[in-house]
């Protein structure tokens, strides 16, 4: 498929419009986030097209129900913060239960630092953290992406798209900045090496 | 519940002590880590809790690595990060972890504030699609032929199931029929006749097993590579 590289891609306003449309009926069939690649390829325009439509609709959104959310990767459509009493009475839910503080300190621990493992996170809480990864885990806001090559080549953690959409961010790096040492020179440093140093296993005992 | 650990040089729960070994505030070469072991074994002759023997044993083995560390002469390699282990650092590294936490403390509350907003935000739920087509083109009759045709295909191809010969059932109520026999126990080799099938064997293994899971039988190996001895455990 050719992608036209214009903004508009018949050089037609009319059709911009329609495409706009288009992308809006997308983003409410859709069950999820949207990508900008699957936008692109179902209207058959450019990137920077998709981002100029969707930039308009959200502008058409200004003072309605609804709204465009950048998160996970994607664009998804969905209800305004103010009018979720509305939502909830609609559909029988009376609230959603927020994470523990303690979940919440684990999670925060697990987004900077991954992948990290149980003791590393516990090095940091100072506390056993078992149980509470085990929710996490069970939540589907954290999962296991392999196992570090130490000791006992424990399980390595990190977050998955579900903790992107569950705080509304758009990717890691749209996390919010930690104070003092630099988060996101964490992130990847500690990604685990396959060759690691074969006298690490016969050092031990 | 924590194991807690009773020795001159330290009384606490174990996790503690691994934790103060590895953040250097304890020496572990100064800890009878085989008294620690010895200990805990002691206690198991009487109960013993699989998870906390687990986190027991990962602990103790933590620590054994740590101390070997330790004990044995470090390479004469250059030394690079050393300056770091320093005692005046101690202090400073305390106050970085504390430092630490409290960042992942105050990005926990940022990331309150998030999830408050989202949960106050509603989306479709995916794959609700009203009018998803299960079916296309296939009406109640195909559907009635269809599964008359399964019917008419189960009954040609009734299988046999062939009894169950050994059951491990039977199998543990034999072993307990001649432990009974031996007060003193037998040799494990003895649980199995002479002329056992392999299917026999295979289903006293998992007898025995079974019964020392249940606590009913227990099994002793004096020394290791000695035959094991199999008895009725004490009521």
């Amino acid at each position: 498929m050719t992608i036209p590289n214009g903004l508009v891609p018949h050089g037609d306003d009319l059709n911009l419009d329609e495409l706009k449309r288009a992308a809006e009926s997308i983003l409410l069939v859709s069950g999820g986030p949207v990508t900008v690649d699957q936008l692109v390829e179902a209207l058959g325009v450019a990137p920077q097209t998709v981002h100029a439509l969707l930039w308009e609709l959200q502008q058409d959104y200004a003072g309605r129900g609804i709204q465009i959310q950048v998160v996970a990767g994607g664009f998804h459509l969905c209800t305004r913060p103010e009018l979720a009493s509305y939502v909830q009475r609609f559909l029988r839910l009376d609230h959603r239960e927020p994470l523990s503080q303690a979940a919440l300190e684990t999670l925060a621990i697990v987004a900077y630092r991954q992948p990290i493992t149980r003791a590393e996170i516990e090095a940091v809480r100072g506390v056993r953290s078992d149980h509470i990864i085990e929710r996490l885990l069970e939540r589907h806001l954290i999962r296991d992406v392999g196992r570090k090559q130490a000791l006992g080549r424990p399980i390595l953690y990190a977050t998955t798209e579900g903790f992107l959409r569950y705080f509304g961010l758009k990717d890691l790096a749209d996390l919010p900045v930690l104070e003092g040492t630099d988060p996101r020179g964490a992130l990847g440093g500690m990604t685990p090496t396959p060759h690691a140093s074969p006298a690490e296993g016969s050092e031990a005992v | 519940m924590p194991y807690n650990v009773k020795i001159p040089q330290f009384e606490g729960p174990l996790d503690q002590l691994l934790t103060l070994a590895q953040q250097g505030h304890v020496d572990l070469r100064e800890i009878p880590l085989a008294r620690i072991a010895e200990a805990y074994l002691a206690g198991t002759e009487h109960h013993v809790d699989l998870e906390e023997a687990t986190e027991v044993l990962w602990m103790l083995a933590a620590m054994i690595e740590m101390k070997s560390r330790l004990l044995v002469p470090k390479p004469d390699i250059p030394a690079e990060p050393l300056p770091l282990e320093e005692p005046s650092d101690l202090e400073a590294r305390l106050e970085e972890k504390l430092q630490e936490y409290r960042a992942f403390k105050e990005v926990a509350s940022a990331l309150r504030a998030l999830e408050d907003y989202q949960h106050r935000i509603f989306a479709r739920p995916p794959g609700d699609d009203p009018n998803a087509v299960f079916l296309e083109g296939v009406t109640l009759d195909d559907l009635f032929r269809a599964f008359q045709q399964v019917l008419e295909r189960a009954r040609e191809e009734v299988g046999e199931i062939t009894a169950e010969e050994v059951k491990v059932a039977e199998r543990m109520e034999a072993i307990l029929t001649l432990l009974a026999q031996h007060p003193q126990g037998v040799v494990f080799a003895d649980l199995f006749a002479a002329a056992a099938t392999k299917l026999q064997v295979i289903v006293t293994f998992l007898a025995l097993l079974e019964l020392i899971k249940n606590r009913r039988v227990r099994a002793q190996q004096p020394q290791t590579f000695a035959p094991i001895r199999v008895a009725l455990a004490a009521p």
